[in-house]
């Protein structure tokens, strides 16, 4: 048995290291820029449209108002601090939802989904627009603030590509009513086709 | 590399090949396990990485009150309006009140249309103002990608979301909706 093993070793003889090398690089890396999916707090999947434009600023990632907007024009209110999520929304991983257009049914009211999918998070459903507008100015209100006591807010519009524009406007109007007139909307980087 | 010339009396390299035969009799460390584990961690944090981060457009609205109407030069100004189907039309307008014909322009004309109009304006000092009128059934993508050519354009970025009336409704579907 020993005897057989040692001929088969002489014949192939395969070295792992570079292999290993090269894995554990690529382990390292992968390691590194991964970014976790938290599923409690998990956003509401859309589809980013493409934009080219040369601002590369960076996505800001803390002291954040997320605001998305659904292919079936719902849009979900959502902050990153779960002791103002509890408050506003009850739940310390709660989500606003509202449906500005009466002529379309909203998709999560009707049936409990989001893009198809089930959605995990406890969803507070905000009829009106002053219930809309309400939760923004207290987000505002009582959310982050700079050394000078201004509002350090920052607000991220996460809009899905097929959404109707008619959402967008209303939740522009309501921004505005609510002195929330800075925003930044979220894009995917088009690649040109040259 | 066979274990053939394990004795030749070879100088040097052969002395070698000796020195590593025999510590390989020594220890020995199955590799396999590890780089199971490895492949498996890789293959795990492979699929669960995001790599294209997504980019910002910064949107200011107005501070003001609504009731703070603004006089403008209507010869400033150049209408954007976009049907239900995302066609977009762009109406110049003249400092009368009066506004010229009708363009249709394709999203990636844009920007040069934009340039073109700033240009014009510029001859007779005047700057450009552009009012963008969408229809409420139109597409989230293409308000972004209108935003998008605006932002590229090497112009004054002015510009102002206003709502589709009638009459601006009339005129996108007289000009073919």
């Amino acid at each position: 048995m020993k005897k057989i093993r040692d001929i088969k070793k002489a014949d192939i003889k395969i070295d792992m290291t570079p292999m290993v090398d090269v894995i554990m690089l690529l382990l390292t890396f992968f390691m590194l820029t991964a970014t976790f999916k938290i599923v409690e707090s998990a956003a509401v999947e859309v589809t980013l449209p493409k934009s080219s434009d040369a601002d590369t600023s960076k996505v800001p990632d803390t002291k954040l108002m997320t605001i998305t907007l659904t292919k079936s024009g719902d849009i979900f209110l959502d902050v990153d601090n779960p002791v103002l999520r509890k408050e506003l929304f009850g739940d310390e991983y709660g989500i606003g939802v509202y449906h500005p257009d009466s002529l379309t049914q909203s998709e999560f009211k009707t049936s409990g989904k989001v893009g198809g999918q089930d959605f995990k998070r406890p969803v507070m459903f905000l009829p009106t627009k002053g219930e809309f507008e309400k939760k923004l100015s207290d987000i505002k209100a009582k959310g982050p603030r700079d050394e000078k006591g201004n509002s350090a807010l920052r607000i991220v519009v996460k809009g899905d590509q097929d959404a109707d524009f008619g959402a967008m406007e209303d939740l522009m109007a309501s921004l505005k009513e609510t002195r929330n007139t800075v925003f930044n909307m979220l894009t995917q980087l088009k690649r040109e086709k040259n | 590399m066979s274990g053939t010339d394990f004795d030749s009396p070879d100088a040097g390299g052969g002395r070698g090949k000796q020195h590593k035969s025999v510590k390989k009799a020594g220890v020995k460390i199955d590799m396999t396990p590890m780089v199971d584990v490895i492949m498996l961690l890789l293959t795990f944090f492979m699929l669960t990485t995001t790599l294209s981060k997504p980019q910002v457009m910064r949107i200011n609205l107005p501070k003001g009150e609504e009731k703070d109407k603004l006089k403008v030069d209507m010869g400033t100004v150049l209408f954007v309006r976009v049907s239900e189907k995302g066609n977009i039309y762009t109406f110049r307008g003249n400092s009368d009140g009066s506004e010229q014909p009708v363009e249709k322009v394709d999203v990636k004309d844009i920007k040069v249309k934009l340039e073109t109009v700033a240009a014009l304006n510029k001859q007779k000092n005047l700057d450009l103002l552009v009012l963008l009128k969408f229809d409420r059934k139109m597409k989230y993508k293409t308000m972004v990608e209108i935003l998008d050519q605006i932002n590229m354009a090497n112009i004054d970025k002015k510009y102002a979301f206003l709502k589709m009336e009638e009459e601006d409704l009339k005129k996108v579907n007289e000009a073919g909706g």
